[in-house]
């Protein structure tokens, strides 16, 4: 439950206009950390109903087509699942790249499907400015879920 | 997907692998649905809207104070270039003042001359943005007026520098704005001096574009666009933005309001004066009863009872 919780308040925080501070307008996808995280250390403590949730919630707050950021973040979860055997107890900058590459991936995904549900070639621009955040900020969002999961850990 | 060497239980493994396909399956359906715009998921929107402005409003308060502080410093870095700068505007705005005294003196006059119909004059109600957008395919923000301060869909959101976008959505509490950038806004227009009426429509591009302009329209860069209040739904004259011409060659609308800076916000509360009296025709001309004898009387003052397609009419309107 706790990891659920954390992923939720990620996903709200994409809503915090922290843009307006720096006058420059992102607004990374907190969610997808959050996803990606728990996908690699305990895919068993964030189960996929929990991940269709967050980016269902994504939706609905962000007024964008219904479903998209929970198809999206569930086929990431599932892609990340299979291949965690990668990443598992390898080196930090190892598990920042799978970051990277699934981000790439869910940018990738977002805009396609985006641009099939308006039906028309959507500008990139803001999902890649996104997705760039987003990387950027992994690190510091890594270290406050180590954190969460030592006191799992501790739980049993 | 290889299940030989997984550190889960298999039994849990499958389950999981069963409920992701059920989940994308939902997602992938949900999507589906959503093309239709069904009002129920208008409604969720907005109770999740609703539940989610206390704990934004919370959350932005912070960010509010650590914006002033960054714009403070800057003023502190720049404060002599500003203040000359300033003094220079006043100077050029002192000479516009007189201008403009001059000129509503003139208006006025015509206006008591003619006989002008004034505008009604316009409600608002003030705010401050408490969510971003969020999504990098929507250009909405959430505000912390809502319909308990009498906030309805349509009505049109400016802050200082003019006009950002209007509402789509209202709950108690907090309201959704679409901003003129957003794919689905589509405001009328009129490019000034040339009194050009053009449509501005949103490509989630910083810059709106113009549609529906008339083909060899006098209009060109730096020309102030505002808008016309065709339809009733926008106040007209509202500032919006200046045409600046897209390193393509296009003319697109820079916005007067900045964006990333938004933070207090004014809904209009304007009502379009849609009750519009039903004129009757001159008694002489009304059609004369059967039953009655003689000519109908052409001195009556009071105005006669609505005709039946009188009153049809009036409720057509």
């Amino acid at each position: 439950m706790l990891p659920f919780l954390a992923g939720f308040l990620c996903m709200l925080l994409s809503f915090v206009p922290f843009s307006r501070i720096f006058g420059a307008e992102i607004a990374p996808a907190f969610g997808l950390i959050a996803v990606y995280y728990w996908a690699v250390q305990r895919p068993d403590v964030f189960p996929p109903y929990g991940v269709f949730a967050i980016g269902l919630f994504y939706d609905l707050l962000s007024a964008g087509p219904l479903g998209l950021w929970a198809l999206v973040y569930l086929i990431v979860f599932g892609l990340v699942v299979s291949q965690r055997q990668l990443m598992i107890g390898r080196t930090f900058s190892l598990f920042w790249l799978g970051f990277l590459v699934s981000s790439v991936i869910a940018g990738f995904l977002g805009w396609l499907l985006a641009s099939l549900y308006f039906g028309q070639i959507l500008s990139p621009a803001p999902v890649l400015v996104q997705m760039a955040a987003t990387v950027a900020l992994f690190p510091l969002f890594a270290k406050l879920f180590e954190q969460l999961l030592q006191r799992l850990l501790v739980q049993g | 997907m290889d299940q030989t060497n997984r550190p889960a239980l298999p039994i849990r493994d499958v389950s999981g692998r069963v409920s992701l396909i059920f989940m994308v399956t939902l997602a992938a359906a949900l999507l589906l649905l959503g093309r239709a715009e069904t009002y129920v998921v208008d409604r969720a929107r907005q109770v999740v809207t609703d539940l989610a402005a206390p704990l934004l409003e919370l959350a932005s308060r912070p960010v509010s104070a650590a914006r002033r502080v960054v714009e403070s410093t800057d003023q502190y870095a720049y404060v002599f270039d500003e203040n000359e700068r300033l003094r220079e505007e006043n100077a050029r705005l002192l000479a516009w003042k007189e201008a403009a005294l001059k000129l509503e003196a003139k208006v006025a006059r015509f206006e008591a001359l003619l006989n002008v119909q004034v505008d009604p004059s316009i409600g608002y109600v003030t705010g401050r943005v408490v969510g971003d957008s969020g999504g990098p395919f929507v250009e909405t923000i959430i505000a912390n007026v809502g319909s308990n301060q009498d906030v309805e869909s349509g009505q049109a959101v400016i802050d200082s520098d003019g006009l950002i976008g209007r509402i789509v959505a209202t709950g108690p509490d907090a309201s959704r704005i679409l901003l003129l950038t957003d794919l689905n806004s589509r405001v009328p227009i009129v490019v000034e001096p040339s009194q050009t009426r053009a449509v501005l429509a949103g490509d989630n591009s910083v810059w709106p574009r113009l549609e529906f302009l008339p083909a060899l329209a006098p209009i060109s860069v730096g020309d102030r666009v505002v808008t016309s209040g065709d339809g009733g739904l926008l106040p007209p004259g509202l500032p919006i933005g200046t045409l600046v011409e897209t390193a393509d060659g296009f003319l697109r609308v820079q916005t007067f309001s900045d964006r990333s800076r938004l933070d207090m916000i004014r809904v209009l509360q304007y009502e379009f004066p849609r009750e519009i009296d039903v004129q009757d025709a001159p008694t002489a001309l009304q059609p004369v009863a059967s039953e009655s004898e003689g000519p109908a009387p052409s001195a009556s003052t009071s105005a006669p009872a609505p005709t039946a397609e009188a009153t049809a009419a009036e409720g057509g309107t």
